[in-house]
């Protein structure tokens, strides 16, 4: 179980996370939801380790990340955002690169990477360099490194950008697949469909701090509000309607 | 891009404002920041400044000489003078010109980011290759002219003697016509390899090959400095007609300025005519290339990556191969290797720095090797001294230069933002090999560069068992120089953030020059000392293979200890002006 305490991240006098805690449980994905600034890159920054929090700890089945964070890291794939990706090396290169900074033993990692691309329909492409990549298939290298040392937590960030219907569902059922075999998946994403088809729970944050958490297989139910509307409310967003006729407008006038 | 590189207003139409952008995108390299580019807009201006200052200086200098050529009874001597600077004064802006092109040619076509940008704008393809080739030839235009204005002094300098043979505004409508003819030939050459290039490639193969042919005719540009600037001496061979000047593109231009000054000799018909065919042709291939593009952008620059094994090994998922060979690197030394060998090859601006740069440091060395009359052969008599001197110090400077221009090539940043998966992954158990894979490309490059150098130079002056230990000698120093290169360097190459201007230039300029200095003249003396005895070789080189095995261990064992930097940092202390 991955469990996040107190999580708090200050940038100077700016308060980016203020004590959250959730926690990520065996065989479930758990959707991270919450408007733009709220604090979800924040969070996942630090989850995989690329910050440090200013307070609050992280544990990863009960061994708290500080006493390893090696080993801790060497548990995690992780998807970014953005597809940020050295675009001048070949898919291969880049999985290669990927999978030797993270010492697997050469032969297994080479049949590993040619299958993987085989499997995520990059093969043909594989002498090319990432940079005439589409955004969908660059999504797709990033998930086949975050997966290439079959890690027990994937945390993802928005992975479901750019990528066509197919690989959506494709994604979609290898993720169920995943957590299926007692893992965990941190699912960052602005997609209330996806969290409502994918994840078991569900964490709303707004402003740095968590504002709700919810089983999402109640809200299903009739009588409960959907997800959208739960999150309309508790994050605060107000009617949309007078500031869409406001921008209509200045497109309008001459 | 800073507003000094705008040019004024033209106009708030399309077109001015079109012509602006793409003159701006000259200079738009891709890793500069605002204030990046603010700088270089300001070296930029210094540098025009600087060029007009020298040549101004210069006149000094020709006013000396000619003043004393035309004292001297017979002409054929301020003749032959002539001859020479007008070789020196077609050339020097030829080459300037055509290393300009070089430098900005990634912006000489349209590409495939003009199409994706301004593509979709209400904008005819007609106006964006129109305003394109207007910018192009504007900014050529002002270098061209700032090169003649400094030049021009000179130029008057060797016009005015008492034996001149033609009138001075002749002679400065004719060298006009006939360097201006150069400057172009020299650009339409450049665009002409690189238009090509654009065309029979497609785009994956493109971005490898026109990275390697940019850096090596960019290297290969630096390297001729030194020979441009030996041209004033060719003046003889000029005069005696020499076949081997049919192969130096100034030499067809003075031929074609003197045709403009009414010489009927063949040899100058000859040449301005090889001049004036050659312009023809590349014009012809560049305006070809233009048309294409023009006719079929879309299908020439948008089509699908070719799926094809030219550029990649035909293995490209392992090692497997080599194996048994690197049993012993560990994983990541093996992913950093790859890593940094592929940013190498197919980044223009790092292969760029690195080639340019070391390109310097090999025209230094053959600049004073040419200076000595140091020859591609072995002396038919023990050379002198001087030559002995000189032989040891070129390969030197060669490495010395190669260290510098490797350090500044790898710490360049690539994809920043894709640094990530480094900084995921470090581990102090993976950053010692990770490390060892970065001084393993240092040693290489740094190392293998001048020894290769020495070999060519060495065996020419020394017996070759002498040459062997020199060139032994030669590996050594710069296994313990590759030390210095690394000194404080705690990076994956290319992962971290690059900040332009730190400390301000004199502070660079200086002690590097003592380092330079100093390192040189300590080499070539324990090499010289090396040679006397074979004892002191033996003692000189366990010397220097115990203290590179040393300073080797001492900084990985350092690396092992120390985080990675991903990002620049400022020096901590503030710089002291001591005023």
């Amino acid at each position: 179980m991955l469990e996040a305490r107190g999580l708090t991240k200050r940038y100077g006098g700016f308060l980016a996370l203020d004590r959250v805690d959730f926690q990520v449980r065996r065989g479930e994905i758990l959707g991270y939801l919450g408007p733009n600034g709220s604090g979800k890159s924040t969070t996942v920054n630090a989850v995989v380790g690329l910050i440090d929090p200013s307070a609050g700890s992280l544990s990863l089945d009960g061994k708290p990340m500080l006493d390893d964070p090696v080993e801790y890291k060497r548990r995690i794939g992780y998807v970014p955002e953005e597809p940020h990706l050295y675009t001048h090396l070949t898919a291969t290169e880049y999985l290669m690169l990927v999978g030797r900074l993270r010492e697997l033993p050469e032969q297994s990692l080479a049949s590993r990477v040619a299958e993987l691309l085989r499997l995520l329909l990059l093969w043909d492409s594989r002498y090319s360099t990432m940079a005439s990549y589409s955004k969908g298939m660059r999504q797709r290298v990033l998930l086949a490194g975050a997966l290439l040392h079959n890690p027990d937590l994937l945390v993802l960030d928005e992975p479901f950008s750019g990528l066509d219907v197919t690989a959506g569902l494709l994604f979609r059922t290898l993720l169920r697949l995943y957590v299926a075999d007692n893992r965990m998946v941190l699912f960052s994403t602005h997609r209330f469909d996806m969290v409502e088809q994918l994840c078991s729970r569900v964490v709303i944050l707004s402003a740095g701090r968590i504002v709700a958490e919810h089983d999402v297989s109640s809200l299903g139910d009739r009588q409960s509000p959907s997800l959208e509307e739960i999150f309309v409310r508790v994050t605060r967003q107000s009617d949309f309607t007078p500031l869409a006729r406001q921008i209509l407008e200045v497109v309008q006038s001459s | 891009m800073p507003s000094l590189l705008r040019l004024p207003r033209l106009s708030q139409s399309p077109r001015g404002r079109l012509t602006s952008h793409f003159f701006a995108s000259l200079f738009d390299f891709g890793v500069l920041t605002p204030a990046g580019s603010d700088a270089l807009t300001h070296w930029l201006l210094g540098a025009v400044g600087g060029l007009i200052a020298i040549g101004l200086g210069a006149t000094r200098v020709y006013a000396g000489k000619y003043a004393a050529l035309s004292g001297s009874h017979s002409p054929e001597p301020y003749r032959i003078a002539v001859l020479g600077d007008d070789l020196f004064l077609v050339g020097l802006p030829m080459l300037l010109v055509g290393l300009l092109t070089v430098l900005i040619n990634q912006a000489l076509f349209p590409d495939e980011r003009d199409f994706r940008i301004l593509g979709p704008l209400p904008i005819r393809r007609p106006l964006i290759f129109a305003t394109k080739l207007t910018a192009l030839f504007s900014f050529i235009g002002v270098v061209v002219a700032v090169l003649h204005i400094a030049l021009s002094p000179l130029m008057l300098m060797t016009s005015i003697g008492r034996h001149s043979e033609h009138g001075v505004i002749d002679r400065l409508g004719a060298w006009l016509i006939a360097s201006v003819t150069g400057c172009i030939f020299a650009v339409l050459v450049v665009a002409a390899m690189t238009g090509v290039v654009t065309l029979v490639l497609s785009r994956t193969r493109l971005h490898a090959l026109t990275a390697i042919s940019r850096s090596l005719l960019l290297a290969g540009l630096v390297v001729c400095l030194p020979f441009v600037f030996r041209l004033p001496n060719a003046g003889a061979s000029m005069a005696g007609q020499a076949p081997w000047l049919i192969v130096v593109p100034p030499a067809w231009f003075v031929g074609l300025e003197h045709v403009l000054l009414d010489t009927s000799e063949n040899w100058a018909l000859r040449l301005a005519a090889v001049a004036l065919a050659a312009t023809a042709i590349s014009a012809a291939i560049v305006a070809g290339v233009y048309v294409l593009l023009f006719q079929r952008f879309e299908h020439l620059l948008l089509r699908p990556p070719s799926a094809s094994p030219f550029e990649f090994p035909r293995n490209p998922i392992g090692s497997s191969r080599r194996k048994d060979s690197s049993a012993s690197e560990s994983q990541a030394c093996r992913g950093v290797s790859r890593f940094i060998s592929a940013t190498l090859r197919r980044s223009q601006l790092h292969q760029g720095v690195l080639l340019g740069l070391s390109a310097c440091g090999v025209a230094l060395a053959l600049n004073r090797l040419v200076g000595v009359n140091w020859t591609f052969s072995p002396p038919a008599v023990q050379p002198d001294s001087f030559l002995l001197y000189i032989s040891f110090w070129a390969p030197f400077a060669v490495m010395f230069v190669a260290g510098i221009s490797m350090r500044a090539a790898i710490a360049l940043p690539m994809n920043h933002r894709a640094n990530w998966i480094f900084q995921l992954t470090e581990a102090d158990a993976t950053r010692g090999g990770e490390m060892r894979a970065v001084d393993r490309v240092v040693t290489l490059y740094t190392v293998g560069l001048p020894v290769a150098f020495a070999l060519a130079v060495l065996w020419t002056v020394l017996p070759p068992t002498k040459a062997v230990i020199a060139v032994t000698l030669v590996a050594l120093i710069g296994r313990v120089f590759v030390h210095g290169v690394l000194i404080d360097w705690r990076r994956i190459p290319f992962t971290c953030s690059y900040m332009p201007g730190k400390r301000m230039l004199v502070f660079t300029l200086v002690p590097g020059f003592a380092a330079f200095v100093l390192f040189i003249s300590f080499s070539v003396l324990l090499v010289h000392t090396a040679l006397k005895r074979p004892v002191y070789a033996l003692i000189i080189a366990t010397g220097l293979a115990a203290l590179s095995l040393l300073l080797r261990r001492s900084r990985i064992a350092e690396w092992q200890q120390t985080p990675l930097m991903f990002d620049d940092e400022l020096p901590d202390q503030p710089l002291q002006l001591g005023l």
